[in-house]
C-alpha cells in the first residue's frame, strides 16, 4: 500500500508497452483522422477544405452521429441496441403518416416520443424480462420496428412534410458570400455539436453518467453500492431510443419523406463508430469525444472516397480493417492491464 | 496499425486516381447499387461509358452499396457536387427522399435526368423502361398460351415503388381483360427465395392453377423451384421480367415460358447523351422509353 | 474483566436459520459482536460462511431467528439498508469498478453531489470526491500515488485497501471482510492485517472470514467456528491454538495432536 508496490516486477517488464497502448487508446483516433484529412486533401487539394465539403461531410454524418450518442450510452453499459435503425425508420414513419393530418408541433414531438417508447420497451425487456443478453431483445424490436414501420405506412414512402418538422434536419443558417459563393451553416451540424457537448457533460459531469461507466466496468460492485441497475438500463435503452427518434426526425427532414427502407443496416454502422471511436465491447470505457471521432472518421473515408471515384466496396474493405483494428487495440490492453 | 490503414486508403486512393479524376467537371451516373454486383446495373454503366466516349465527354460512375442505402447515394452526390458536376444521370434508390437533393441540383443549373427508376421532381426527364407496358407484353403472352378462365397467379415487386406498382397494374389489367382468373396477388419483395415460398403458399390454396407472372426474374426462378417440386411446373405457363441472363438458361431449358427484356444498356447511353443535350440548352420529352422486348425460347439466347 | 467494563455489543445475531428450497444453509447460529472488537469466522467450503455474511449484509433475509444491531432489532430488505446502518461489506472479489478511479470507487452509490432544478440535475462533485477520498486514505495511512489512479492499475492489497477504504468511508460501525488476504502476494498480507487492527483502534468492529490462522491469530480477538451450518465452538483467542481450531473447521472438538496441516 505504499508508493512502491504500485511498481512491482510485473509492472516494470509491462510498463513501456503499456504507454504505447495508452497512448494509442487516447490519440489514435486523432491520428487517424489527421493522416485521413491528409490523404484526401492531398488526392483533392481543391475540393477537400472547401467550406461547402466540410460541412457536407459534418451534414451527411448527422444522423449516424446522434445514433452513435445512444449507442455509445448502451455499450458503455456493456450492452448493444441492434433496434436504431428500424426505431429510426418506424419513428420516421410515424411522423411522416401523421404530417398529412396532424399540425406540425405534433409531427414535430412524434418521431422522438415513438423512438423513447419502443427504447423503453426495450430496457423493461432486457431488465426485467431478464433476457440472457440485450442482443435477444433488440434483434426482437430490429424486427417488430421495421414491421410497424410498414404497418403504420402501408409500406408506401410519404413525401413532403411541414417546413417546422423538416428545420432540424435541412435548414441552412446563411453565412454571406465568400470563398466563392453563398455560404451556409445546416442547422443540423450546431444542433449535433450541441447534443455531443450536452452529452459530454453528461457522461463526464453527472452522477448519472459516472454510475453508467461503473454499471460498465462491474455490475456487481455497483449493484452493492446500491446502485439501482435496472433502473439505470432502462433509462440508457429509452434515451437511446430517443436519439434513434431524432435521427429520425433529422432524416425526415433532409429527405422531406418517410421511406420504410431508411435506416436499414445503420445500427452497424453506428456501432462501429463507437467502436473505432475507443469504446470497449466490454463496457465501461470510453468518451464521447472518442465516439465522435469514431463518426468523423467513418465520415472522412466516405467523403474521400466520393471525392475520388472510389467503387463503394473500398470504403466496406477499410471501415472492416479498422474495426478490427480498433478491437484489437482494446483486446491488447487489456491484455496487458490483466498480466500484472 | 495505424500505418496498414493508410496504406490501405493510399492504396485505394491510387485506384481512384487510375480510374481517372480529371479537374474538369465529369457527368455523374449514380445507379441503385455497383454494376460489379449487378448484370442489369452493369449494362448501364457499359452504355453510359460507351455513349461518354463517343461524345468524349468525362463521367465518374458512383453508387451506393444497396438499394437501401439511400443515405449514401444522397452523400455521393453531395459530394461530387462540391467537386463541380456538368451533369446527373440517377436511378434513384428511392424517389421521394430523393426528391431534395435533386432539387438541389436543378437549383445550380446542373443538368439532371432520371434513368430507370422515375424521380418525384417536376420537370426532370425520366428514361426508361414503361413497366406498365412491358408487363402488359407479358400478359399479352399468358393471354395467348393459357386457357381464357383458367386461375392465373401475380407474384408482385415491393408494390410501393412505382416499378413493382406498374407491373403489378400492367399485368393485373392485362390478364382480367382476355379473360383469366387471377386468384393471388402476392409480394415476393423481389426476392428469390420469398418468391419460391410465396409460390409454395399459391400452389397449396390454388392447385388448378396455369399461368404465372413475376414481377421479375428472380423470383420467377424461385416460383419455378416451388413448381417443379409440386410437379406443376409443365403445366404452368410461367413469365418473369428482366431477362437475367439465368431467366435465359431457365427458358432454354424449358422452365420458364418468356420473360420481357428492359434495355439497360439504353438508359445509360441515352442518359448520358441527354443530359449532354440539356447542358447545350436543348429541351427533352418528359419519357423516354427506351423499350420493352418479350423474350422466348426462340430469342432466349441473344440474352444469355 | 467483568460485563459492567467490556464495550458494548453492536451486532448480535439470534437463531439465524436459512433454507434454500430444501437446502438448509444455516440453522440455529447465534453471535455477538462488541464495539471494536475483531472476530474471525472458520469453517469449511460450504459451512455457511458466506450465507451468515450476506444476512449480515442484507443481501439475504433470514428465514428464522432476528438480528439486532445496537440493541434493536432491525430487518434488512437491501445492502443499502444495512449500510445506512453502518454495516459494510468488503466482498471477497472486491466489488470495485476497475475502469474507475480510486476516488469514485471509494463513493460509488454516495456520490459527493451537486443538485440543480431540485434534484433533476445531479452534477458529481470530482473535486470533493478527491478530496475527501485523499482526506480518509491519510486516516487510514494508506498510500497511493494520486486517488484518480484507475484501480484497474492497482496492485491486489492496494485494492483490498481501496475496498477497505470504501467500507470506512462513510460512519461504518461494523466491517465484514469476506477472505480479504487470499488473493494478495505474501508481503501485501500484512498491511491488509494491520489496517484491520488500525480500524479496531478506532473502534469498528470487524468480522473477518479467513481459511488463514496466521491472520486469524494475528488479528482476532475471538474465532467462532460453523460446521454443517451450525455453530460449533468459539473461543477467546487467549484460550485456544491453531490445531483446535483447524479441529473444528474439521468438526472435531478438544483436538490437541498434531495434525498433516500442522506438518506443512
Amino acid at each position: 500500500m505504499t508508493d512502491s508496490d504500485s511498481s512491482d516486477a510485473g509492472d516494470r517488464t509491462t510498463g513501456k508497452r503499456l504507454d504505447v497502448v495508452a497512448l494509442l487508446d487516447r490519440y489514435g483516433i486523432v491520428i487517424v483522422i489527421a493522416v485521413l484529412g491528409l490523404l484526401i486533401y492531398a488526392s483533392q487539394p481543391d475540393v477537400f477544405f472547401t467550406w461547402r465539403n466540410i460541412t457536407n461531410i459534418l451534414n451527411q454524418n448527422s444522423v449516424h452521429a446522434i445514433l452513435a450518442i445512444g449507442m455509445f450510452m448502451v455499450i458503455l453499459t456493456a450492452g448493444i441496441d441492434l433496434s436504431v435503425g428500424s426505431v429510426l425508420a418506424l419513428s420516421m414513419m410515424c411522423l411522416a403518416v401523421l404530417s398529412a393530418s396532424m399540425p406540425w408541433p405534433v409531427t414535430l414531438v412524434i418521431g422522438p416520443l415513438v423512438g423513447s417508447v419502443a427504447g423503453f420497451v426495450n430496457g423493461v425487456g432486457i431488465t426485467k424480462l431478464k433476457m440472457p443478453h440485450p442482443f435477444i431483445m433488440t434483434l426482437g424490436m430490429l424486427f417488430a420496428a421495421r414491421g410497424l414501420a410498414n404497418i403504420v405506412s402501408g409500406g408506401v414512402p410519404y413525401s413532403g412534410l411541414p417546413d417546422p418538422v423538416r428545420f432540424l434536419g435541412s435548414a441552412r443558417i446563411p453565412l454571406g458570400e465568400w470563398g466563392g459563393g453563398m455560404q451556409s451553416l445546416p442547422v443540423v451540424v450546431v444542433f449535433v455539436v450541441a447534443l455531443y457537448i450536452g452529452f459530454h457533460i453528461v457522461f463526464e459531469h453527472t452522477v448519472f453518467g459516472r454510475r453508467l461507466y461503473s454499471i460498465g466496468g462491474n455490475p456487481q460492485a455497483a449493484r452493492v453500492s446500491g446502485i439501482d441497475v435496472d433502473r439505470h438500463l432502462i433509462i440508457v435503452y429509452t434515451i437511446c431510443g430517443f436519439m434513434a427518434g431524432l435521427a429520425g426526425l433529422v432524416m425526415a427532414g433532409r429527405t422531406n419523406s418517410g421511406f420504410p427502407n431508411a435506416g436499414m443496416g445503420i445500427e452497424l454502422e453506428a456501432i462501429a463508430a463507437v467502436i473505432i471511436g475507443g469504446a470497449s465491447f466490454f463496457g465501461g470505457r470510453g468518451t464521447l469525444i472518442g465516439v465522435f471521432g469514431g463518426v468523423l472518421v467513418m465520415g472522412l473515408i466516405n467523403n474521400g472516397l466520393n471525392l475520388n471515384n472510389v467503387s463503394v466496396f473500398y470504403q466496406q474493405v477499410l471501415i472492416g480493417i479498422i474495426i478490427v483494428v480498433a478491437v484489437s487495440v482494446d483486446v491488447f490492453r487489456r491484455n496487458v492491464s490483466t498480466r500484472k | 496499425m495505424i500505418k496498414s490503414i493508410t496504406q490501405a486508403f493510399a492504396a485505394s486512393l491510387v485506384l481512384g486516381v487510375a480510374a481517372g479524376t480529371a479537374s474538369a467537371d465529369a457527368i455523374l451516373v449514380t445507379t441503385k447499387g455497383p454494376g460489379a454486383g449487378n448484370p442489369f446495373w452493369a449494362a448501364v454503366e457499359a452504355g453510359a461509358t460507351a455513349k461518354a466516349a463517343e461524345l468524349g465527354v468525362e463521367i465518374v460512375i458512383l453508387a451506393p452499396a444497396s438499394e437501401s442505402d439511400v443515405a449514401r447515394q444522397i452523400a455521393i452526390i453531395e459530394d461530387q457536387m462540391a467537386k463541380g458536376l456538368a451533369g446527373l444521370v440517377v436511378a434513384p434508390t428511392d424517389p421521394n427522399a430523393l426528391g431534395p437533393i435533386i432539387d438541389q441540383v436543378k437549383a445550380e443549373g446542373i443538368p439532371v435526368v432520371f434513368i430507370d427508376t422515375l424521380g418525384i421532381n417536376e420537370g426532370v426527364t425520366y428514361i426508361g423502361t414503361d413497366n406498365q407496358v412491358g408487363a402488359a407484353i407479358a400478359a399479352k403472352y399468358l393471354c395467348d398460351n393459357v386457357e381464357a378462365g383458367s386461375d392465373v397467379a401475380i407474384l408482385q415487386g415491393i408494390i410501393t415503388q412505382s416499378t413493382g406498382k406498374a407491373r403489378a397494374d400492367g399485368s393485373r389489367e392485362g390478364m382480367a381483360a382476355c379473360g383469366l382468373n387471377i386468384v393471388a396477388e402476392q409480394t415476393g419483395e423481389w426476392d428469390r427465395a420469398k418468391g419460391m415460398t410465396v409460390m409454395e403458399n399459391i400452389i397449396t390454396g390454388n392447385p388448378n392453377i396455369k399461368g404465372v407472372f413475376a414481377s421479375n426474374d428472380n423470383m420467377a426462378l424461385g416460383a419455378a423451384e416451388a413448381l417443379k417440386n409440386a410437379n406443376m411446373l409443365q403445366d404452368v405457363v410461367l413469365v418473369g421480367f428482366d431477362a437475367n441472363p439465368d431467366a435465359a438458361e431457365s427458358i432454354l431449358a424449358g422452365d420458364m415460358s418468356a420473360t420481357v427484356a428492359q434495355n439497360p444498356y439504353n438508359m445509360g447511353a441515352l442518359g448520358v447523351e441527354s443530359v449532354v443535350k440539356l447542358g447545350k440548352g436543348e429541351s427533352l420529352p418528359a419519357v423516354i422509353d427506351t423499350g420493352t422486348i418479350l423474350v422466348t425460347s426462340e430469342n432466349a439466347e441473344e440474352f444469355k | 474483566m467483568n460485563e459492567m467494563d467490556r464495550p458494548p455489543v453492536v451486532l448480535e445475531a439470534r437463531g439465524i436459520s436459512k433454507y434454500f428450497g430444501a437446502v438448509t444453509a444455516l440453522e440455529d447460529v447465534s453471535f455477538s459482536l462488541r464495539k471494536g472488537e475483531v472476530i474471525g469466522i472458520v469453517g469449511d467450503n460450504g459451512a455457511g460462511k458466506s450465507t451468515l455474511m450476506k444476512v449480515l449484509s442484507g443481501l439475504y433475509r433470514p428465514s428464522e431467528g432476528k438480528l439486532l444491531f445496537e440493541g434493536n432489532e432491525v430487518n434488512f430488505s437491501t445492502p443499502s439498508d444495512a449500510r445506512r446502518l453502518g454495516i459494510e461489506m468488503v466482498y471477497q472479489d472486491l466489488a470495485l469498478a476497475e475502469n474507475m478511479n480510486i476516488a469514485e470507487n471509494i463513493f460509488l452509490g454516495t456520490e459527493p453531489r451537486r443538485t440543480f432544478l431540485g434534484g433533476l440535475i445531479s452534477f458529481y462533485d470530482h473535486r470533493q470526491a478527491r478530496a475527501r477520498a485523499s482526506e480518509h486514505l491519510e486516516t487510514l495511512k494508506i498510500h497511493v500515488k494520486s486517488v484518480e489512479q484507475a484501480v484497474g492499475d492497482l496492485s491486489g492489497g492496494q485494492r483490498q485497501a481501496v475496498a477497505i477504504a470504501r467500507a470506512t468511508a462513510f460512519d461504518a460501525k461494523v466491517v465484514i471482510m469476506d477472505e480479504p488476504t487470499a488473493a494478495l502476494a505474501i508481503r501485501e498480507v500484512g498491511k491488509v492485517l494491520d489496517l484491520i487492527k488500525d480500524l479496531k483502534k478506532r473502534g469498528i468492529s470487524v468480522i473477518l472470514i479467513s481459511h488463514r490462522m496466521d491472520d486469524i491469530f494475528y488479528v482476532c480477538d475471538r474465532v467462532l467456528a460453523l460446521f454443517h451450518g451450525k455453530n460449533f465452538a468459539q473461543a477467546d483467542l487467549g484460550d485456544t491454538s491453531r490445531s483446535e481450531v483447524i479441529g473444528w473447521i474439521m468438526g472435531t472438538l478438544n483436538h490437541k495432536g498434531t495434525l498433516a496441516h500442522d506438518r506443512l
